[in-house]
């Protein structure tokens, strides 16, 4: 590809984020999704009211069963897989592609939003109801909320760079994302421990061993092949997407 | 009647307007260009070029008006064929967007942005030194300065239109290429977009609109390209090409107070070659559209006859290019 569009592009990038942002905080399942993040600060607070703050029974009911279940894939698919999801579906992708920006500075800026909201839901989330719940629990529940949150970012920049790319090849990637997280890693991981190398959920508490070992159903992975597996699948996904979307076609809608 | 039309299916390539200064590539040039998906063919073996100037794509929804605009933007391969703009391949290139100008057909424009936001962000991907200015400008100069501050989500189709056609020239791009630009402009933002577009070819940009109506044509393309069914039909100067339109055999269903009265009148005329009493009313066969318009009302009020309808029966887009095609 011939492309002088070297130093515009940087520049370019924060500019297609803020927009970017806008977009997929303007969107109305955003909405829904800022009551699913509430979900584990609400279980917190009845936690600590009831009295039940140690680590356990607090990080199995609440960080295990919904916050690394089901908000972080959630939020991170729907955010990944939005990001250019929904300007294909409406045909703004036109006026980001009908300028002289290397491709990959396109992604960097959709990934760099995308991420960050990602993030910015499930990290606060999971902040706040350990912070409620954990911390009263004394040095080991400050390490436990750290390594929890930790997992929050780590799944969250896995899941959006891996739907993000999807997005781009399939118009499909929200479903195919919902069934990868209930059937990949809710069911088959669960009987095929091998799988524990290509799922995101697994990278994200091998990540969060390397400050805590939390005591979930077994994080398979040790942190540094966690950190590393993490790595090539965001490089991967995002390169793919970035090939992609230098070869996208956009046919008209009416001819 | 001497031919307008330029054959373009079998016929010599011939440039659309030949350029002055051979050295410099043709601003934009399709040889032999086609493009298929499966085995639906879109763009069918079109080739013509173009230099500065104002430059009408007319044809009925469906005939590859898009495909083809969409081609020179870059966003589709040829199947066949080269197409070039401003002498370099646009697919796969980004930097060709420089010079390129893109008003896409679709209306949909990030609503949560003001009109301001949203061309000011085309020029900071353009990478403009004075973003905040020439968004500015650019806003001016399509005359949206009422709305500049308003979210996007707030403007009528036309004043979308108008935006859009804003962040595509804020860049000051060589070629321009607006896919339907007028649909949704009310008579009067169309001439002032006609206006605008017309001062930009007088300072020696190329700008390809497509349309459906031709009327929309007239006022700025002195050329056009008439395509149907992927293939290039016809190619001029649009008087001609209109006359072409207009002058073709008509058939008009008139009812009034008193059809057979009006019919006698009628027939005087030598405008009109066939009138035919129906249950319907009158159908006259006239062979000119416009003439016939203004005797109608004339001649209807001469013999005390009121007009309650009259209606083109044969008007539709559909056949007045099938028409186009078959000669």
């Amino acid at each position: 590809m011939k492309d002088d569009a070297g130093v515009g592009s940087i520049r370019a990038i924060p500019e297609i984020a803020r927009v970017t942002l806008r977009q997929l905080l303007g969107r109305r399942r955003t909405l829904l999704l800022v009551l699913l993040a509430a979900l584990p600060v609400l279980l917190a607070l009845a936690f600590r009211v009831a009295g039940e703050t140690a680590i356990q029974p607090f990080t199995r009911r609440v960080f295990d069963t919904i916050s690394i279940t089901i908000l972080l894939p959630l939020v991170a698919i729907l955010f990944g897989s939005g990001a250019f999801g929904a300007e294909i579906d409406d045909g703004t992708i036109v006026y980001l592609l009908a300028k002289p920006l290397s491709r990959w500075a396109v992604v960097a800026g959709k990934a760099l939003s995308a991420m960050a909201v990602a993030i910015l839901l499930t990290a606060a989330s999971t902040a706040l109801a350990g912070f409620i719940d954990l911390v009263p629990a004394g040095n080991d529940g400050v390490l436990a909320t750290e390594a929890q949150v930790l997992a929050m970012v780590v799944g969250s920049v896995c899941y959006v760079s891996l739907f993000l790319a999807l997005s781009l090849f399939t118009r499909r990637a929200l479903v195919i994302g919902v069934g990868y997280m209930l059937v990949w890693e809710g069911a088959l991981s669960i009987i095929l421990p091998g799988i524990a190398n290509l799922s995101i959920r697994q990278y994200a508490l091998g990540a969060a061993s390397a400050i805590y070992r939390l005591p979930v159903q077994e994080a398979r992975l040790s942190a540094d092949t966690a950190f590393v597996l993490s790595g090539v699948l965001v490089v991967a996904t995002l390169a793919i997407a970035t090939w992609k979307l230098m070869r996208i076609e956009l046919p008209g809608d009416t001819d | 009647m001497t031919a307008p039309l330029v054959p373009e299916a079998n016929g010599p390539m011939r440039p659309v307007q030949p350029l002055a200064a051979p050295p410099a590539p043709p601003a934009v040039e399709l040889v032999h260009a086609a493009r298929w998906y499966g085995n639906v063919v879109a763009v069918n073996d079109v080739s013509f070029t173009l230099g500065a100037g104002v430059t009408g794509l007319l044809g009925p929804n469906g005939a590859g008006k898009t495909t083809l605009l969409h081609m020179l933007a870059g966003f589709l391969a040829p199947s066949a064929g080269t197409v070039r703009v401003l002498g370099r391949t646009p697919h796969r290139d980004p930097s060709v967007y420089r010079q390129i100008g893109l008003v896409p057909e679709r209306e949909a424009v990030y609503p949560f942005l003001t009109g301001l936001e949203y061309v000011r962000f085309n020029a900071r991907l353009q990478g403009l030194p004075d973003a905040d200015g020439l968004a500015r400008a650019a806003i001016v100069r399509v005359g949206l300065d009422d709305a500049i501050d308003r979210p996007i989500g707030t403007y009528s189709k036309g004043m979308r239109q108008r935006v859009k056609v804003a962040g595509s020239l804020v860049h000051d791009p060589q070629v321009l290429l607006l896919d339907e630009p007028f649909n949704g402009m009310d008579p009067r933002q169309r001439i002032a977009m006609m206006d605008l577009l017309s001062g930009l070819a007088e300072a020696g940009r190329t700008i390809l609109f497509s349309s459906h109506i031709l009327e929309e044509v007239e006022r700025v393309g002195t050329e056009i390209l008439v395509m149907v069914a992927g293939r290039l039909a016809a190619s001029g100067d649009y008087r001609a090409i209109r006359a072409l339109m207009t002058d073709r055999p008509h058939t008009i269903t008139v009812r009034s107070s008193d059809d057979r009265r009006l019919a006698t009148a009628l027939m005087a005329d030598p405008a009109v070659f066939a009138v035919e009493l129906t249950d319907a009313g009158l159908s006259v066969q006239t062979a000119q559209l416009g003439a016939f318009r203004r005797l109608i009302a004339g001649v209807s009020r001469s013999v005390g006859v009121r007009l309650v309808e009259v209606v083109s029966a044969d008007e539709s887009l559909e056949s007045v290019f099938d028409y186009l095609v078959r000669r």
